[in-house]
């Protein structure tokens, strides 16, 4: 790969042309891109080490997602944080960085508990909205777009508010 | 294929997006944010790009009855899942994507998004075990349940297979709104950075000579 891919930021158009080819190939392969399902079955694994066979007691980890380690889906978040760092220790952009202050933590906080809520309640995650079932035309695409659409904008002008003080 | 197939494959489809996002700082969470809030648009231009090739791409081999489709009834907790997902990232301030990705390159926000992410899932799971909304899919029918709230299951194959028109027709009127949406884009990009432009020519003309 030449040197000048780590040293200057790529057009975004380009690297989301060539991930909607190779997202043509997985769905050929196994099914589109998604990451919500992979974070699923990752929570149910974890939850595993924790709670051992109790966790069998809540019917949603028998029903909806019984925890499997082969499951596909985990991989492509694994290879995706893979990427990343490879990624950002090439361009030399690796470093730990932490929030600085209380709100932008308490933000944090509950923005991923509102992302974990919400894919659960849907079935399905951003990626699989706009990579998936929109290309797809699922219905249900139309409608987590819309959903998304609304969501966002919600919390637009949350977040404008914040900034406001 | 078997399992072990099927996971070396997403790891490396994985690493390849992965690369390519940590390399062109693409946002799901910004193409929408910044165009609401700020009025620029270069992830949202990106993100419909990818979504004018792929609807031809899934389309095309939906018609010949290829690909691996999802396969799941919708309903309003679809709606409802991704209006709480969207406020979410933005408060945020990263998607499902991002939060790998900048954890990734040391972003320890992004690691804390990510685990509140799984703790928010857990806390749904101990909720559905409780009311079993909305329905197990094993439970499904893929047709309208509206005591349940679903609609049910319909995309560019069952269309193909109920009208007779072949799925890529579908597909390509898709593909041409998405595309007049980025033309929209585009012209309103260049109108501003005429405005821009003629704005700067003024100021310079303003200036007194010395």
């Amino acid at each position: 790969m030449p040197i000048e891919f780590f040293k200057k930021t790529l057009d975004p158009v380009i690297a989301l042309s060539a991930i909607a080819v190779l997202d043509i190939f997985l769905f050929l392969q196994v099914g589109a891109w998604t990451v919500g399902g992979g974070e699923t079955m990752m929570t149910g694994l974890i939850a595993q080490v924790f709670m051992g066979e109790e966790l069998q007691r809540l019917p949603f980890w028998n029903l909806v997602f019984e925890p499997d380690p082969t499951y596909w889906k985990i991989y492509i978040s694994l290879g995706m944080l893979f990427g990343a760092f490879v990624g950002a220790v090439l361009s030399k952009e690796f470093y730990i960085r932490f929030p600085r202050r209380l709100s932008e933590w308490v933000m944090i906080t509950i923005g991923g508990l509102l992302m974990g809520i919400g894919i659960r309640l849907a079935f399905v995650c951003n990626v699989s909205t706009f990579f998936g079932m929109g290309p797809e035309m699922n219905m249900g695409g139309y409608l987590a777009m819309s959903g998304i659409l609304a969501g966002a904008w919600v919390g637009s002008m949350v977040y404008k508010r914040i900034l406001e003080g | 294929m078997s399992a072990i197939g099927q996971c070396l494959i997403a790891f490396i489809f994985g690493s390849i997006v992965g690369l390519l996002v940590q390399r062109s700082r693409f946002c799901n969470t910004a193409a929408l944010r910044d165009a609401i809030l700020f009025k620029t648009y270069r992830n949202t231009k990106a993100l419909l790009v990818a979504m004018i090739i792929l609807t031809l791409g899934f389309t095309a081999f939906l018609t010949i009855g290829e690909g691996n489709p999802m396969h799941f009834d919708v309903g309003l907790n679809t709606f409802a899942g991704l209006f709480i997902f969207g406020v979410g990232m933005v408060l945020a301030g990263a998607c499902t994507v991002s939060t790998w990705v900048k954890t990734g390159e040391g972003n320890v926000g992004a690691l804390w998004a990510l685990l509140f992410t799984f703790v928010g899932m857990f806390l749904f799971s101990l909720l559905w075990s409780a009311n079993y909304w909305p329905p197990a899919p094993a439970s499904m029918t893929g047709e309208p349940n509206l005591e349940a709230l679903q609609l049910g299951y319909a995309n560019a194959a069952t269309l193909q297979e109920k009208l007779g028109i072949p799925a890529i027709v579908f597909g390509m009127i898709q593909a041409g709104v998405l595309f007049l949406i980025y033309r929209a884009i585009r012209r309103k990009e260049e109108a501003q950075a005429e405005r821009h432009r003629q704005a700067t020519a003024s100021a310079t003309m303003a200036q007194p000579a010395e």
